[in-house]
């Protein structure tokens, strides 16, 4: 890959909330068309690091460069951990979908292009006029994911979407996902703290723990130690050419 | 009926105007308050506002008449209801923080400490108490030339804000959380609103009273979001329902001699029983 296929690089980043520096030393570099998975315990930074892509959080030391196509974040989609929206407010699935517009110049028939292409994307083009309170958990997370790809996004960025979700609908999320990066060459950071979707997915996996950072290709990070150092227990995880992930956990004194 | 309210305009016609501005400009604003699930957070307002009236009123009448003429002044009674509500939205804007103190303890706060307090600041008073009951039972008999002019400004700014900003407005009221992930500065969007609400609810309290202001402020918006599939037309509906109601209201009034605020307000609390009714019909037709 050459250098400009470079979307995003940190280098010797630091992120704080006042005096608590949460990431310290942080040196990282996301390429186009990566499926990045972002693994890590609750508390070590992976949050604060979305956040600070997104503009919301400034550095207190070191470089964070986002690609000129991402510096003003219009092509960048954000599907967040949950919406907080007030659930007895009436809102349809084509509402919802077009709020992800705002900050985007469009006419209108820019923005019904946008709106259909993302709804196809994630499979909800019949539930346009539907409302968005009768929708289903999964169906509701596609729309959040539809509501980031509205904005055409060549960077998607997603903060744990699969929590609460039951399986096939984790899966068809997934899938989707799956789709997104490969036909459209869309650059996804997704944040989780399931290895196994992982395992599955990932092209490159991101590592906290204790304030750092680790990077690199899934087949390089997706090992015994490198997971013992973030999650503090022996782990194995391993993924077969069909797609089958196989994660074994040691108990406390044995071996995996 | 009309005719007799036609007959009646030559001497209120400044009290219907303003009466209409009011619920025009409110029922904006109230889109928001209803959106963001804070209707409490408007009766708090209205409520320190009527604190800021009452102290103006203790500070007036504290005051040597030739001296310190200006604390005797409508002008002196207005600037103290605004900064009260101003300070109050600020204030319940800023609450709900992780640690800290939650949304509806600062709002109830802000409610139980301004009703006690504004009632206690004028017990001594000569006129005072008299004054606040009729705050909050509401007289909007008796708005000037300059109120019409005031709330007709304040409603033609809201509008033009929210048809220059419709789509971050709509964001902002919706998911604040997602308005901060585009680059939206939530916190500066919130103090913008919480200064605005303030400022109407403020102004509108000192011509109108609570019961018109906060009946103004979160019936419209109530209905609009029953009757609508969308948060969007909520902003179109919830001004022509409180216009509409209120000029229905202010033509009963007239004829039946009842006063017009209470009319008014009676009226939309009925359309918003009705309104209810609309989602459950819209659920059982599908």
């Amino acid at each position: 890959m050459e250098q400009n296929d470079v979307v995003l690089k940190a280098t010797g980043l630091a992120l704080a909330y006042g005096r608590r520096i949460v990431l310290e030393d942080v040196n990282l570099e996301v390429r186009s068309g990566q499926f990045c998975f972002c693994l890590g315990p609750n508390g070590s930074g992976k949050t604060t690091l979305i956040r600070a892509i997104l503009g919301a959080l400034w550095p207190r030391a070191g470089q964070l460069w986002l690609h000129p196509n991402h510096a003003r974040r219009e092509r960048i989609g954000f599907v967040p951990q949950r919406c907080d929206i007030n659930p007895t407010l009436p809102t349809t699935v084509r509402e919802f979908v077009l709020l992800g517009l705002v900050g985007i110049r469009a006419d209108s028939q820019d923005r019904v292009e946008r709106l259909n292409w993302a709804l196809d994307k994630v499979g909800l083009a019949r539930l346009e006029h539907k409302d968005y309170w009768s929708l289903s958990g999964g169906q509701r997370q596609r729309a959040l994911v539809a509501r980031a790809l509205v904005r055409r996004p060549s960077m998607l960025i997603l903060d744990e979407p699969t929590n609460g979700l039951d399986l096939s609908a984790e899966d068809a999320f997934l899938r989707s996902l799956a789709t997104l990066n490969h036909e459209e060459a869309v650059t996804v950071l997704f944040v989780t703290h399931d290895i196994a979707i992982a395992a599955r997915y990932a092209t490159h996996l991101v590592l906290f723990h204790s304030g750092s950072v680790e990077s690199g290709s899934r087949e390089k990070m997706l090992n015994r130690a490198a997971l013992e150092r973030v999650y503090g227990v022996l782990v194995d995880a391993s993924c077969d050419p069909s797609g089958a992930v196989t994660i074994r956990v040691c108990p406390p004194g044995g071996d995996p | 009926m009309i005719e007799g309210f036609l007959s009646s305009w030559t001497l209120f016609h400044n009290t219907y105007l303003a009466g209409w501005l009011i619920g025009l400009l409110l029922s904006l604003i109230g889109v928001l308050v209803v959106a963001r699930d804070q209707i409490f957070i408007g009766a708090a307002i209205s409520q320190a506002s009527t604190l800021g009236i009452a102290l103006a009123m203790a500070m007036g009448a504290w005051a040597a008449t030739d001296t310190l003429s200006w604390m005797h002044s409508d002008r002196f009674l207005t600037i103290l209801a605004v900064a009260f509500s101003l300070l109050a939205a600020l204030m319940t804007s800023g609450a709900g923080k992780a640690g800290g103190e939650s949304h509806e303890a600062i709002t109830g706060w802000v409610f139980l400490a301004s009703a006690s307090l504004s009632i206690l600041i004028v017990s001594y008073s000569p006129h005072g108490l008299e004054e606040i009951h009729r705050l909050l039972a509401s007289s909007i008999i008796g708005a000037t030339g300059s109120d019409v002019w005031t709330f007709g400004m304040l409603a033609a700014l809201s509008a033009l804000l929210l048809v220059a900003a419709h789509s971050r407005i709509l964001l902002f009221a919706i998911d604040p959380a997602m308005a901060g992930a585009v680059g939206m500065h939530v916190r500066r969007w919130t103090a913008a609103v919480s200064v605005w609400l303030g400022l109407a609810v403020g102004l509108s309290i000192r011509s109108s009273g609570m019961l018109y202001t906060f009946g103004c402020l979160v019936l419209p918006a109530l209905i609009a979001k029953n009757v609508c599939r969308e948060v969007r037309p909520m902003f179109l509906v919830a001004p022509v329902v409180a216009v509409g109601t209120g000029a229905v209201g202010f033509v009963l009034a007239n004829h039946y001699d009842f006063p017009p605020a209470q009319m008014t307000v009676a009226l939309l609390s009925l359309l918003l029983t009705a309104a209810w009714l609309v989602p459950r019909i819209r659920r059982g037709a599908r």
